[in-house]
C-alpha cells in the first residue's frame, strides 16, 4: 500500500503540477476530463449496454406515460412504479461496472481530498500541532511524559505543549514566519517521527495528520508516509483550514465541484464514445 | 469504510457509485415531482373537463375495443370457419355476432377507414380515393394530405433558417368519432388508422397511419444498392442506387455508396442531405458489416438486419432521423443490398406523427424502434422482385408484431373509453400471395410447389391468434368489435381506361406523342373530354373546372356522362369472355354532401378478377386496354364494392341484419351515452329501426 501511494502521490503531484500557481477550477476541470474519459471507456467495456439503454427506455417511458395519462391517477401510480422497478433494474446493471470504477476512484479521491481539501498555513496565523502517544508507550506513567519538539526556520512555536492525560495528546499551537514547505521533528522515548507543514496558498499536497500503518489509514491518508507501526506516536496532525471553492457566490467543497465537472464531462462526452450510462 | 471515514463520506461514496445513484435519484425526483405536479392539478383538470362538457354522457360499456384487421374477406372467413381453423373468431361470433360488413364506394381503404370514423358517405369527409388530381396540371396528388414548404427564410451565413414550419393538413373532413368522444371526457387511443395524418388533436392519443410519408418525402421508396448496371428503372416504389468496390477474390471487399436523404431547408437550392453508405465483406462473403455514417450493423446474405437508424445532418446541431431495415441480397460476381424505404424515426421524428406529439416517442421508447411509414409493408420490393416471399413474409409480420405490442401497451393501459387498432398485414398479405389461391392467376406461377403457397391461410390462423389473445384481456363492461373495411379478390387482369378513352375518342394525344409518359404527359387536353387518375375514379375534362377542361357543364357534360357509363356498363374482356367492368357509377347520383363537387365524376365498379391496370395507375395511355397481371401483387380490392364487403364481429349480438361501415362510427358514440351528430349517416348496430341506405351508404 505505502508503496502504491508513493506511485499515486507522484503521479497525482505530477500531474497538477502545472496548475500549483493556477485557480483550483482549473486543475479540477483537466482532472475531471482526465478521469470521465476511462470512466466512460471502462463504463462501456463492463456493462450491458443494451440492457442499458433497453431499461433507459423504459424509464423514459414511464415519465412520458405520465403526462399522457395526467387525468388518470391510477395510471399515474402505475407508471411510477413502472419506473422505480426500472429504477432498480438500472442499479443492478449499474453495479458491474461500478465495482470496476471504483476502487481506482477511491484511491484518486483520497490523492485529490489531499491537493484540494486544505488551505495551506497562513503567514502569522496560529495552528495546532497535535501528537498523540500509544498508551503502550506511557508504559502506566502518571505525570507529564516528556516530548521534543524541533521546528525548522519559518516556523515558530507559540506555546509551551498542552499535555491531555485522557486523550494521550501533546498540543501546541505554531505559526508560519513565512510561506515554505517545513519539516518539524518530534521525539519521544528515543524514537523521532517528521511531520511536514505546508505554508502558502498554492495547490500542493498537504496531509493534515499522518497516522499508524493501518490499511484503511494508508488508503485514506496516503498524502504522507504512515508513522512507524512500532513506535511510540499513534498520530500526528497539523491544522490545516479547510478549502472551500467559491460557486455562483456559494463556498462549496472541492468535491462537489470536481463531481459536478466529472458530470458534465461524462454527459458531453457520452456519445462521442458512444457509451449508455 | 467509507462512511466511518474522517474526511468527508460521502464523498468517498465515489463519483462512479454516485453517479449511478444521482441519475437513479435523479430519476426517482422527476418521477415524484411530476407525480405530485399531476396530483395537484389533477383537480384542476377535472373540474376544468367537467366544466367544458357540453352534455352528461351515460355509458352503456367501459371500454370499446375495435381491432380493423385491414382487407379480411368473408369468403375467406367463412371456408376457414368452416374447416374449424378459426376458434376464436367461431368464439366470437358465438358470444356476439358474425356478419358481412357493408363497405362503401369505392373500397379502398382511405375511403373506407375514413367512413368508419366519420360515420358518413365520402362527399362529406372528403376522401374519394388515394390520389386526386391537381386541376391545374392534371398530376397527381395525395387525396387525403397537403404537405406545404416554407417560403421565409433568416439568412445566417452559409445557413438560412426556416421562419415557420411547412403546413400540414389533413384533407379528410367532417369529425371522427374520437373526437366527439373527447368533448365528453371520453379517452380513446387510434393507432394507425388510415388517414389520419397529420394527426387529429382530441382527447387521447393517436399515432397516424397511411399516407405518412418516408424521409424522402414519398409514400415509400425502398433503395438497392447495386452493382449490377442501374440504368433499368423500377416501375413504382424503388430506386437503384449504384454501389461501387471491389472484392480481393477471397470474398473480402468494400463496396460504398451514397444515400440520397431528404431536402436541407438550411441551406440555398434545398439541396438533398447525403449519408455514406459502407459494405464490408469478409471471409466467404456471406457475412459483413454495414456502415451508415456512425452507425455500423452485421450483415449476413439473406438475412433482414433490425432496425438501424440513420442521421442527415442539415446544420449544426439539427439532423434529421430515420430508421430502416436492410437485406444483403446478393454476393459474388456482384453485389446487392435491400433497403427498406427509409421510415421517420419514430422516436425523434421530423414532422408530426402522432397526437400529441411525443406519443409515437413514447411507444418507440416502450415497444422499441417501429415503422412509422403510412404504408410500411414493402409491396413494391416483391413486386419487382427485389426480395422473396420470405422476406416480405418477415417484414410484414414484423410490422404487425410491432403493432400487436403497442395495441395491449393501449389495451392494458385503457380503464375507459374507446381504443382502435387497424392491422394492415391482411390487406398487404392478401394483396401478394392471392395468386397462390387463384388456380388461374397468371402470376401464380408453379404455385403447388410455393413455399409460400398457404400464406393467406396462415395469415388468416394469426388473425384468430390475436383476436383470442384480445377476448382474454377483455374485462366486464368491454365491447370487442373485430372488423375490415371491404373484403379481397383476384386480381387477373388489368383495364387500361385511358387507353380506353384513346380507343373510343375520348381522350387524344399530343402530337407525335405515344402515349408512354407517366402522369398523362403525352395526353392533348384541349382534345381531351374524360380521363381516369387513381385506383378507381374517372373524370369528366370539364370547362371551368380543369384547366384546359373542353366539356361545358351541364347538357353537354350530363350526355357525356350518360354515353360513356352505357359504353362501359357490362365492358367485356373480349380475349376471356368475361365482364371487365360491372357497373359504373355516377357519383352525382350516390354521393350526397359538401364535397361532392371534388368526387370523381364516375366510379368503375370492375368486375371481380379486374382491376385498373399498372400502366393506368401511372398515367400511362399506351397498351392494350385489357392484360394480364403479372405482379405479386395479384390480390385487389378496387372491384365493385357489392362484390367484397368486410367482415364484422362483435362481443355482443347486434340488432341490425346488413351492418354497414359507417355504422360504427354512430354506434360508438351510442355506446357511451352520446347523441350521434347530424352529419353521421350510419345508424347504430344495436337499434333495430335500420333505415334503407343507398349504394354510398347514405340513408
Amino acid at each position: 500500500m505505502s508503496v502504491l501511494n508513493a506511485v499515486l502521490r507522484a503521479a497525482v503531484d505530477g500531474l497538477l503540477s502545472p496548475f500549483r500557481g493556477l485557480s483550483p477550477w482549473v486543475g479540477l476541470a483537466v482532472v475531471s476530463i482526465l478521469t470521465a474519459v476511462p470512466m466512460l471507456l471502462v463504463f462501456r467495456a463492463t456493462s450491458n449496454q443494451t440492457a442499458l439503454a433497453a431499461v433507459k427506455k423504459q424509464i423514459h417511458a414511464g415519465l412520458f406515460e405520465i403526462r399522457l395519462f395526467n387525468d388518470d391517477l391510477r395510471a399515474i401510480m402505475r407508471a411510477q412504479l413502472h419506473i422505480l422497478r426500472q429504477n432498480l433494474s438500472y442499479l443492478r446493471l449499474s453495479l458491474p461496472p461500478m465495482l470496476w470504477i471504483v476502487p481506482p476512484l477511491v484511491l484518486l479521491f483520497a490523492q485529490l481530498q489531499f491537493h484540494y481539501g486544505y488551505r495551506g498555513l497562513e503567514v502569522g496565523q496560529p495552528a495546532l500541532l497535535e501528537a498523540t502517544i500509544r498508551e503502550s508507550a506511557l508504559d502506566g506513567a502518571t505525570g507529564k511524559p516528556t516530548l521534543r519538539l524541533d521546528v525548522p526556520d519559518g516556523l515558530r512555536v507559540e506555546t509551551p505543549p498542552l499535555w491531555i492525560a485522557s486523550e494521550s495528546r501533546f498540543s501546541w499551537r505554531i505559526a508560519a514566519e513565512r510561506q515554505g514547505d517545513y519539516t518539524v521533528k518530534l521525539g519521544f522515548a528515543g524514537q523521532e517521527v517528521e511531520k511536514s507543514v505546508h505554508a502558502g496558498e498554492r495547490v500542493v499536497l498537504r496531509s493534515p495528520e499522518r497516522l499508524a500503518p493501518t490499511f484503511v489509514n494508508q488508503l485514506l491518508y496516503p498524502a504522507e508516509p504512515p508513522l512507524p507501526g512500532d513506535g511510540p506516536f499513534s498520530a500526528v496532525s497539523i491544522g490545516y483550514p479547510e478549502r472551500a471553492l467559491s460557486l455562483f457566490g456559494l463556498e462549496t467543497p472541492w468535491w462537489v465541484v470536481y463531481l459536478g465537472l466529472l458530470f458534465l464531462v461524462i454527459l458531453a462526452l457520452r456519445n462521442a464514445f458512444g457509451v449508455t450510462i | 469504510m467509507a462512511v466511518a471515514a474522517a474526511v468527508p463520506a460521502v464523498a468517498y461514496v465515489g463519483p462512479g457509485a454516485g453517479f449511478a445513484l444521482v441519475s437513479s435519484f435523479l430519476v426517482i425526483f422527476v418521477t415524484l415531482i411530476l407525480a405530485l405536479v399531476s396530483l395537484l392539478i389533477w383537480p384542476i383538470r377535472t373540474l376544468w373537463r367537467v366544466l367544458r362538457r357540453t352534455r352528461r354522457a351515460k355509458p352503456t360499456i367501459r371500454r370499446l375495443i375495435v381491432v380493423g384487421l385491414d382487407g379480411q374477406d368473408p369468403r375467406l372467413t367463412d371456408r376457414f370457419l368452416a374447416e374449424g381453423k378459426l376458434p376464436n373468431f367461431q368464439r366470437l361470433a358465438e358470444a356476439g355476432c358474425y356478419s358481412k360488413l357493408r363497405t362503401t364506394f369505392p373500397s379502398v381503404s382511405p375511403v373506407a377507414w375514413s367512413s368508419f370514423s366519420t360515420g358518413a358517405n365520402p362527399a362529406k369527409h372528403n376522401i374519394f380515393d388515394f390520389l386526386d388530381r391537381d386541376l391545374r396540371t392534371y398530376l397527381p396528388t395525395l387525396s387525403s394530405t397537403h404537405i406545404g414548404s416554407v417560403d421565409r427564410f433568416l439568412k445566417i451565413g452559409k445557413y438560412r433558417l426556416p421562419l415557420g414550419k411547412p403546413e400540414l393538413r389533413l384533407l379528410r373532413k367532417s369529425k371522427p368519432f374520437w373526437t366527439i368522444l373527447g368533448e365528453q371526457n371520453i379517452w380513446s387511443t387510434i393507432l394507425r388508422v388510415p388517414i389520419t395524418f397529420p394527426p387529429d388533436r382530441f382527447y387521447g392519443a393517436q399515432l397516424a397511419a397511411m399516407c405518412v410519408p418516408d424521409l424522402l418525402g414519398t409514400q415509400g421508396t425502398f433503395l438497392l444498392f447495386t452493382t449490377r448496371p442501374t440504368g433499368e428503372k423500377f416501375k413504382e416504389g424503388g430506386m437503384r442506387v449504384p454501389l461501387t468496390g471491389d472484392t480481393d477474390g477471397n470474398g473480402n471487399g468494400r463496396y460504398e455508396a451514397t444515400i440520397e436523404g431528404p431536402e436541407n431547408l438550411f441551406l440555398e437550392d434545398s439541396p438533398t442531405m447525403t449519408l455514406p453508405l459502407v459494405i464490408d465483406l469478409n471471409g466467404d462473403g456471406e457475412r459483413g458489416q454495414v456502415t451508415l455514417g456512425k452507425e455500423t450493423v452485421e450483415l449476413e446474405r439473406g438475412k433482414l438486419t433490425d432496425w438501424v437508424t440513420m442521421s442527415f445532418r442539415a446544420a449544426p446541431g439539427v439532423k434529421v432521423n430515420g430508421i430502416c431495415r436492410m437485406l444483403l441480397t446478393e454476393t459474388g460476381e456482384h453485389v446487392s443490398l435491400y433497403m427498406t424505404p427509409i421510415s421517420l424515426d419514430p422516436e425523434n421524428p421530423a414532422m408530426p406523427i402522432s397526437h400529441p406529439n411525443y406519443y409515437s416517442t413514447y411507444l418507440a421508447k416502450l415497444i422499441g424502434p417501429y415503422s412509422a411509414l403510412g404504408l410500411a409493408e414493402d409491396t413494391w420490393a416483391l413486386n419487382e422482385g427485389v426480395i422473396d416471399d420470405s422476406t416480405f413474409l418477415e417484414l410484414t409480420y414484423d410490422i404487425d408484431d410491432e403493432r400487436e405490442k403497442m395495441f395491449f401497451a393501449a389495451m392494458d393501459r385503457l380503464r375507459m373509453g374507446s381504443l382502435v387498432c387497424v392491422f394492415d398485414g391482411t390487406d398487404r398479405i392478401q394483396h401478394m400471395f392471392w395468386r397462390y389461391l387463384d388456380p388461374d392467376h397468371p402470376a401464380g406461377g408453379d404455385r403447388d410447389q410455393a413455399e409460400h403457397k398457404d400464406a393467406i391461410e396462415k395469415l388468416y390462423l394469426r388473425n384468430d391468434r390475436l383476436v383470442g389473445k384480445v377476448m382474454d384481456r377483455l374485462r366486464d363492461g368491454d365491447l370487442l368489435m373485430v372488423l375490415s373495411d371491404h373484403g379481397f379478390t383476384s386480381f387477373r387482369r388489368g383495364i387500361n381506361l385511358n387507353s380506353w378513352l384513346l380507343a373510343n375518342g375520348y381522350l387524344k394525344l399530343k402530337e407525335g406523342a405515344d402515349g408512354a409518359a407517366e402522369w398523362l404527359r403525352d395526353v392533348d387536353w384541349s382534345g381531351t373530354r374524360a380521363y381516369a387518375v387513381g385506383l378507381t375514379g374517372m373524370f369528366l375534362n370539364l370547362e371551368g373546372r380543369e384547366s384546359e377542361g373542353v366539356v361545358k357543364p351541364g347538357e353537354e357534360a350530363t350526355a357525356l356522362k350518360a354515353e360513356l357509363i352505357a359504353k362501359l356498363n357490362g365492358l367485356e374482356d373480349e380475349e376471356k369472355g368475361e365482364i371487365g367492368i360491372t357497373e359504373v357509377f355516377d357519383t352525382a347520383e350516390i354521393y350526397h354532401g359538401p364535397y361532392k363537387g371534388n368526387a370523381p365524376d364516375f366510379l368503375i365498379g370492375y368486375n371481380s378478377g379486374y382491376r385498373t391496370s399498372w400502366d393506368c395507375a401511372t398515367g400511362v395511355v399506351a397498351g392494350p386496354v385489357f392484360e394480364d397481371n403479372v405482379k405479386a401483387w395479384s390480390g385487389d380490392h378496387c372491384v365493385d364494392p357489392r362484390q367484397v364487403p368486410g367482415v364484422f364481429f362483435c362481443s355482443r349480438p347486434i340488432d341490425s341484419e346488413d351492418p354497414a361501415l359507417i355504422d360504427v362510427a354512430p354506434t360508438a358514440l351510442e355506446l357511451f351515452g352520446l347523441e350521434p351528430p347530424a352529419h353521421m349517416e350510419g345508424r347504430s348496430l344495436f337499434d333495430t329501426a335500420q333505415a334503407k341506405r343507398g349504394p354510398g351508404g347514405e340513408s
